[in-house]
């Protein structure tokens, strides 16, 4: 009688507590958070079979209900579809136990060509381990459903914006209604992420957002990433280049305050100027191929500018601007950002937006397109990046990655948006 | 050898005039943020280039000319940021890109890529 007597108001609040999604990374209070979940999921599933969670009374009767379901059971499951009373006392009932989604967000980064596997690896051990921890938490498989999954490999997260929309369609995908933050939590896209993610997550309002009340340890400096020692002696080399050019002639006093200042900038940039380490066979290599890749950026945007030039001075050319998605063969943040800057840069084409590998780009003029479909820039950029070889890869046209944008169909918030905004 | 570098110098600074100027008037003609932020990048890019240029040639082989390389280097990069900026503010406020059929008055007919007329020289009600 009493779960009925609660069904009302579980009306409210369909299937809260019931799934849980938490984002799991390499934190160290991952084994607390953990715990908590698993010990809340349990406690909400109880309470919320026997009671309303907003009841204040539900703590007298969790225990009522842990016996009783056995006998309900038949009556009831039929309906455990709806979002109602009917679908309490099903969830206490051995085929729906309550269930905790791990997923493993993949930070961009991770994605050279060359060497995919190893962080792969890593999140599937991960996840590995999260699972053994949640069931033993959880006192047995039977008690609770661990799901683990990874998102986000085939996006291009940078922003805490992104991370929290893969994680909301990642707890819609899943029916989860609860999202919990590790307090630690960080998927490596390098920015202080857990304020801004939290925030970010809570403008989703179906969403309920806690963050687990687990001891933290002693918190990072706020700019997170990682230094080391070759990170810092690239860029006091670097600094102190770029003051020996500043200051001019190379003089005693400017050896010394360069000295200084590198050592200074040094010391307190190296852990956000950097986001990997330089090695010193690549990384050479990739500046000498990219001072081979401005001439011909330079000779590209030279052209461009002529064919805009034309066009806005001749009253008989006409504009037809087009959006495009494209899809490069360019992975991680470096050459992704090169090669939308390169794209910019390059009058006629304009980068809008950057959605995992995908760019959103407004084109000018039919020429313009055809140029990019081409991909000469991104070959240009694979070759700074990947080297020679890696230049020999078909236009984007002919490997079907590239795809003209229908003029309404883009997502803009219907056909009033162009008036006035 | 003076005079050649003095007509050089000439030469790029009006280069540079020439597309600040193209830069301006397409930011004049063209109909909607999109396409204006297209040619509001020339200025930046050949306009300032060129001038920059020019500098760096009155300046000579002094290591001062340097610091214009530099310059021109810093301006290739934030540039393009800037206008994908401005760009993506654009599209996240859901502004739609004009496109040719706008212009023909014929919003939906599909087909009008290639018969509508030039670029409209005032249609500056798309954006305001």
């Amino acid at each position: 009688m009493r779960q009925n007597a609660g069904d009302d108001d579980r009306g409210n609040a369909p299937a809260a507590g019931r799934s849980v999604l938490v984002p799991v990374g390499p934190s160290s209070t991952l084994r607390e958070t953990i715990e908590y979940v698993v010990d809340s999921a349990l406690d909400s599933h109880e309470t919320g079979t026997a009671d309303a969670p907003t009841d204040g009374a539900s703590e007298d009767r969790s225990a009522d209900a842990s016996g009783a379901p056995d006998g309900r059971s038949e009556a009831v499951s039929a309906g455990s579809d709806e979002a109602d009373g009917t679908a309490d006392v099903d969830s206490a009932h051995h085929d729906s136990r309550p269930v905790v989604h791990f997923v493993y967000v993949h930070a961009p980064d991770e994605f050279d060509p060359a060497d995919e596997t190893p962080e792969l690896d890593d999140a599937e051990e991960l996840l590995d381990r999260v699972r053994v921890w949640a069931e033993e938490d959880a006192g047995g498989e039977d008690r609770i459903e661990i799901r683990t999954d990874t998102v986000g490999k085939d996006q291009y997260l940078f922003s805490p914006a992104d991370v929290a929309a893969t994680l909301i369609d990642a707890a819609r995908a899943r029916g989860a209604g609860r999202i919990v933050l590790d307090p630690e939590y960080d998927p490596g896209i390098g920015a202080p992420l857990l304020r801004p993610l939290a925030y970010e997550l809570s403008r989703d309002a179906t969403l309920s957002i806690e963050e687990a009340p687990v001891q933290q340890r002693v918190r990072r400096a706020p700019l997170v990433g990682r230094s080391s020692a070759r990170r810092i002696g690239a860029l006091t080399g670097l600094s102190f280049l770029f003051y020996q050019v500043l200051a001019g002639a190379v003089s005693p006093f400017d050896l010394v305050t360069g000295s200084i200042t590198a050592i200074v900038v040094a010391g307190t940039l190296s852990r956000i100027s950097l986001s990997r380490d330089p090695t010193p066979t690549q990384t050479p290599m990739r500046l000498v191929r990219f001072l081979v890749y401005v001439p011909y950026l330079l000779w590209e945007i030279v052209v461009a500018n002529l064919v805009v030039a034309a066009v806005i001075l001749d009253p008989r050319k006409e504009i037809d601007p087009t959006m495009v998605r494209i899809e490069p063969a360019v992975y991680g943040a470096l050459p992704i950002t090169s090669l939308a800057n390169s794209i910019t840069l390059t009058p006629g084409t304009l980068t809008v937006r950057v959605q995992g590998r995908e760019l959103l780009i407004h084109t000018l003029l039919p020429s313009a397109r055809e140029d990019l479909f081409d991909g000469s820039l991104e070959r240009g950029v694979r070759f700074v990046f990947y080297g020679r070889r890696a230049m020999r890869i078909d236009s984007l046209s002919d490997r079907d990655v590239a795809e003209i944008v229908p003029s309404q169909g883009n997502d803009a918030s219907g056909s009033n948006g162009g008036d006035g905004s | 050898m003076n005079e050649f570098r003095a007509i050089a110098i000439v030469a790029c600074v009006l280069i540079g005039l020439f597309f600040t100027l193209v830069s301006t008037v397409g930011v004049l003609r063209l109909p909607d943020i999109y396409t204006r932020a297209h040619t509001a990048s020339q200025a930046d890019t050949l306009g300032a280039g060129f001038a920059l240029a020019g500098v760096a040639l009155a300046i000579g082989t002094d290591a001062t000319a340097v610091k214009a390389v530099l310059l021109l280097f810093f301006m290739f990069v934030t540039n393009p940021t800037a206008a994908h900026a401005i760009a993506r503010a654009a599209h996240e406020d859901g502004i739609v890109p004009w496109a040719t059929e706008d212009g023909a008055e014929g919003a939906h007919s599909g087909a009008g890529a290639e018969d509508s007329g030039t670029v409209p020289a005032d249609s500056g009600g798309d954006v305001q």
